[in-house]
């Protein structure tokens, strides 16, 4: 590895904003944040898809993978993060290396592919992702995108994350440090104002970020820049002239709000846009730090009369549920925040959670588990599907709420299951979110096909 | 309000009421400050001009859109065809969580498959004991009784030797002594998904042939009248591998159909979870090397594996995906040369039936114009079946297809009619194929779910034939080999076909002259 990537490692690894990770020795520390990956076990993404789906989300960019055809043959476009304007995130640019690359290098290539981007689409800039064969074989991607930078005139950004680096949720820190040395800090809004924020680790996926800009508009707080959600390149390339930060899933770029505070004193909380009172806390804790940094005073006020209003209509919006899903019980496998932030919500209209998955979640997480559920009697470390399966079909659920890697061990034990991760369709954020997952929730549960598969065929019966 | 209570617009309406639109549109003229409509509109014209294609087509590093996968998902492809069998990829995990991720939208299948998961200290001192201790692992985990392992990039760039890091696992005590582990080098950097699942194919047989890595004596060729079926990396392979076997059964053919991934990606929904299902067991393997001859039904997903079955003495019949018609009862007869069983009456039945749907529906699809992109000998086996229908077949593309390949759909071209005009492009992307559909434009595209960007861009229909259908479901379901396939095949094109026809005629007063009840 090279030793830049080393050294970035390691950086990513000391973490003072990070509870977890101060508790830890030095030597602990040295080892990395995630546990070792189990070779043989099922496992999940790598540091370089960790990167890619946090940085791709920038829709006005061209995002170029530095390596043999399966990095971007099998990422091209996989995720449901939308954009409000330029498409050029969802083309699929690579390098596609054949063997002659492997032996006499691909920095040529690589070079003159950045060289066709520019001139056939001529993006604000290019992102060039490592790979773990380029990488081996000693290509110096930040050597090349230095050198395309100055020839053409135009940002060209390494991501130096080869997959081997480690797990995603390392791609997803080291990327953000890559935005931190090459993007932020590099160009000027045309005006500020005293209630500009920033927010970090929101993808916008399923239009999320659309559900709760609203919100923060009625408020006339401007979201400056998003990390990365519908993020134009100059949003992010401006973001250090905010006055405030929300940091969401705090395990993905909490080296990004933690610096940012540093170095440009950009103080900032972590908060979830799922779940009424969440929301309502986020709302609050903006206009508080805002405040705090000079915004009028009278913004704290208002904030809370819309909370009021927003919390009232979200509530009454939710109540029609309760008699139908009142004592259903779910079971939740999702990581980090939405472990405890949704909840509340499904509790207040009367579902009954028999589990929620702590897998991803910090140390934090799991504290406001326990507060809100009363006791970590519920809270699941690391279910094998093997457990997740025999939980199910013994039926002590009536639904699951997971990503769409588990989805099929639900459907096999005949159990509803509804998507809560980047490939659903719909956006669960915000006031309005809520309302719409427990309107999945409830369609979910009361499809006939259930019904269908767990009666026995007719000629049985 | 655009939205109420008593009529829930879902997002695709909703977006297109006048509160919305105007909204939309003041946001464009007030915020986004983009280039003039009249600009836009100019250079998105430029890049469907010939000027713009000739730039395209002059692209020396960059591949836009690639239309191929690479090796390891077709080596995974391969083992999940072999029963109890976990595919086991020496290197990174991301790589496998992608294949795992791609084959289950396809099939809409759960796949297992796991990884070494090697980090970068393996990648610096070798991923022995990333393969040893994910040996032992995956074997306690998932009680496999065969562990076939492929490569990703990552262990080939550094050299890792499998031979004997699997011996090194054994004497280690990871895996037992008797578990059967074939393996294959499959680097991404070379060929594509059909040269791994050639790979992977192919160590499965020499493994088991050539005395399990000198563990046992190599097995001595006793031949019967047996024949095997190789199928190669198939989309379809759910509904395909099950209509082969009712083809041969209905000829009365001893037979053993090597590597079988059908009910692997096809288990049903009866409250018991299948890791593994069906496939191709070890004495099948074994006693294939008896057969009489093997029957490879595309070629360029078993090149390496037909050399070597033939070097065993057994004859090789090569195939291109044969489809129709004219495809199938090529496969028939070689069928029925090789073993001396004449084709079944009821297979004559089903020709026949084909042959009076294509008829039936002959003069719709007569002349129509189609441009076809995927995996080399499925290009050869529809434009043989286009050209057979009276289609043309006029842009034939392939990202992972040679110039030897090229050859050979020159040649299909130039023994029909309808081939004239007709050209076929080796080593190309989807890029290129968009300037082609907006210079020489068609009537219809056939390919997989990444076309229903250029079926957007260039207004051409997509008919999904292709690995991998993300965006409709089920099609995997049924047969494309065989007459019964075949059919299926023609009513995928019809329909499609009938569809944009309706939309072309169904302007009330002005093109719904021709908005006909019968067709």
């Amino acid at each position: 590895m090279a030793a830049t990537l080393a050294v970035k490692m390691q950086s990513v690894f000391q973490e003072p904003g990070c509870e977890h990770n101060l508790e830890k020795s030095d030597r602990q520390r040295k080892k990395g944040c995630s546990s070792q990956l189990k070779p043989g076990a099922a496992a999940g993404g790598c540091a370089f898809d960790g990167a890619k789906i946090a940085l791709q989300p920038i829709v006005d960019v061209a995002h170029l993978v530095h390596g043999p055809i399966a990095c971007e043959g099998s990422s091209w476009d996989n995720r449901g993060a939308l954009s409000s304007g330029p498409q050029t995130y969802r083309t699929g640019f690579t390098t596609d290396i054949g063997e002659l690359d492997v032996i006499y290098g691909g920095e040529k290539r690589l070079y003159r592919a950045i060289r066709e981007i520019i001139e056939k689409y001529d993006p604000p800039a290019v992102f060039v992702y490592q790979t773990c064969v380029t990488a081996l074989i000693g290509d110096d991607i930040e050597a090349v995108c230095k050198a395309a930078s100055a020839k053409f005139g135009k940002p060209v950004i390494p991501v130096n994350v080869p997959g081997f680096a480690g797990v995603k949720n390392l791609g997803n820190k080291l990327a953000g440090e890559a935005l931190l040395d090459y993007v932020i800090g590099t160009a000027e809004p045309e005006f500020t104002t005293a209630c500009d924020i920033n927010i970090i680790a929101e993808y916008n996926l399923s239009g999320e970020l659309w559900q709760v800009k609203p919100l923060f508009e009625q408020l006339g707080i401007r979201i400056l820049a998003s990390l990365c959600g519908d993020a134009r390149y100059q949003q992010v390339a401006y973001a250090h002239r905010a006055r405030a930060a929300i940091m969401l899933c705090s395990k993905a770029l909490i080296n990004v709000a933690r610096k940012m505070e540093e170095r440009y004193g950009i103080p900032y909380f972590e908060g979830s846009f799922y779940g009424v009172g969440d929301m309502s806390d986020a709302l609050r804790k903006t206009a508080a730090l805002l405040v705090g940094r000079g915004a009028p005073q009278q913004l704290i006020e208002r904030t809370e009369a819309l909370i009021a209003v927003e919390e009232a209509r979200a509530w009454a919006r939710l109540a029609p549920y309760r008699e139908r899903l009142k004592g259903k019980r779910v079971l939740l496998i999702t990581g980090g925040v939405k472990s405890w932030s949704v909840v509340a919500a499904l509790q207040e209209v009367g579902m009954e959670i028999v589990g929620t998955s702590v897998k991803k979640s910090t140390r934090e997480d799991k504290e406001r588990v326990v507060a809100i559920m009363g006791d970590d009697a519920h809270m699941i470390d690391n279910m094998t599907p093997r457990e997740m399966y025999a939980m199910l079909s013994e039926a002590r659920a009536d639904i699951m709420l997971s990503g769409g890697r588990s989805q099929f061990v639900a459907l096999k034990a005949k159990m509803p299951w509804l998507d809560i991760n980047q490939e659903r369709h719909h956006g669960y954020a915000g006031y309005e979110g809520i309302v719409t997952l427990v309107h999945e929730i409830d369609k979910t549960l009361s499809n006939p096909v259930w019904k269908q598969v767990r009666q026995p065929a007719p000629w049985e019966q | 309000m655009p939205q109420s209570a008593d009529k829930i617009l879902d997002h695709e309406k909703l977006f297109r009421e006048p509160e919305y639109a105007a909204l939309l549109e003041k946001k464009k003229q007030d915020f986004e400050f983009g280039h003039t409509a009249a600009k836009v509109q100019q250079v998105c014209d430029w890049t469907k001009s010939r000027e713009y294609q000739d730039k395209n087509f002059a692209r020396e590093a960059l591949t836009i859109n690639p239309a191929k996968a690479c090796q390891p998902l077709g080596a995974v492809f391969a083992s999940i065809g072999f029963q109890k069998t976990l595919p086991f990829v020496h290197g990174s995990q991301g790589c496998v969580a992608y294949y795992r991720s791609h084959f289950s939208r396809h099939f809409k299948e759960p796949t297992s498959a796991v990884s070494s998961s090697m980090t970068e200290d393996a990648a610096v001192f070798g991923g022995l004991n990333n393969l040893v201790d994910g040996m032992a692992n995956a074997y306690s985990l998932y009680q496999p009784e065969m562990i076939a392992v492929s490569t990703t990039c990552m262990a080939e760039v550094i050299g890792d030797d499998l031979d004997s890091f699997i011996k090194g696992a054994r004497e280690k005590g990871s895996i037992p002594k008797e578990l059967d582990v074939p393996f294959a080098h499959t680097p991404a950097f070379v060929g594509s998904h059909v040269t791994g699942y050639d790979n992977a194919l192919k160590s499965v047989l020499t493994y088991f042939w050539d005395g399990k890595a000198n563990a046992v004596p190599a097995l001595e060729r006793v031949p019967n009248q047996s024949i095997n079926f190789i199928g190669g990396f198939d989309g379809f392979v759910v509904g395909n591998i099950p209509e082969v076997r009712r083809m041969f059964a209905s000829m009365g053919v001893e037979h053993t159909i090597l590597c079988d991934p059908s009910d692997a990606w096809n288990t049903p929904t009866d409250g018991q979870f299948r890791m593994f299902d069906g496939g191709t067991s070890k004495a099948e393997v074994e006693n294939a090397l008896n057969a009489k001859a093997t029957v490879v039904f595309q070629e360029h997903s078993a090149e390496k594996t037909g050399k070597y079955i033939a070097g065993k003495g057994q004859e090789v019949v090569f195939l291109n995906h044969p489809m129709g018609v004219g495809g199938t009862d090529q496969f028939l007869m070689e069928v029925s040369r090789l073993t001396g069983k004449p084709v079944s009456k009821e297979l004559e039945l089903e020709r026949g039936r084909l042959l009076d749907a294509i008829g039936d529906s002959q003069a719709y699809l007569h002349g129509k114009k189609f441009a076809l992109y995927g995996d080399p000998d499925f290009l050869l086996g529809m434009t043989a079946f286009l050209l057979e229908l009276g289609c043309e077949p006029v842009h034939v593309l392939s990202t992972n297809g040679d110039k030897d390949w090229a050859v050979k759909v020159q040649a299909l071209f130039d023994a029909s009619p309808f081939g004239k005009d007709c050209k076929v492009y080796p080593k190309r992307d989807l890029w290129h194929l968009r300037s082609l559909l907006f210079t020489e434009p068609v009537d219809f595209l056939i390919g997989n779910s990444y076309g229903k960007y250029l079926e957007r861009d260039c207004g051409v229909p997509l008919i999904r034939l292709v690995f991998p259908v993300t965006d409709r479901h089920h099609h995997h379901r049924f047969p494309t080999w065989g007459y019964a396939g075949g059919l299926r095949v023609l009513v995928s094109i019809l329909d499609e076909y009938f569809e944009a026809l309706d939309l072309n005629t169904g302007d009330v007063g002005k093109t719904d002259y021709s908005f006909d009840l019968v067709r």
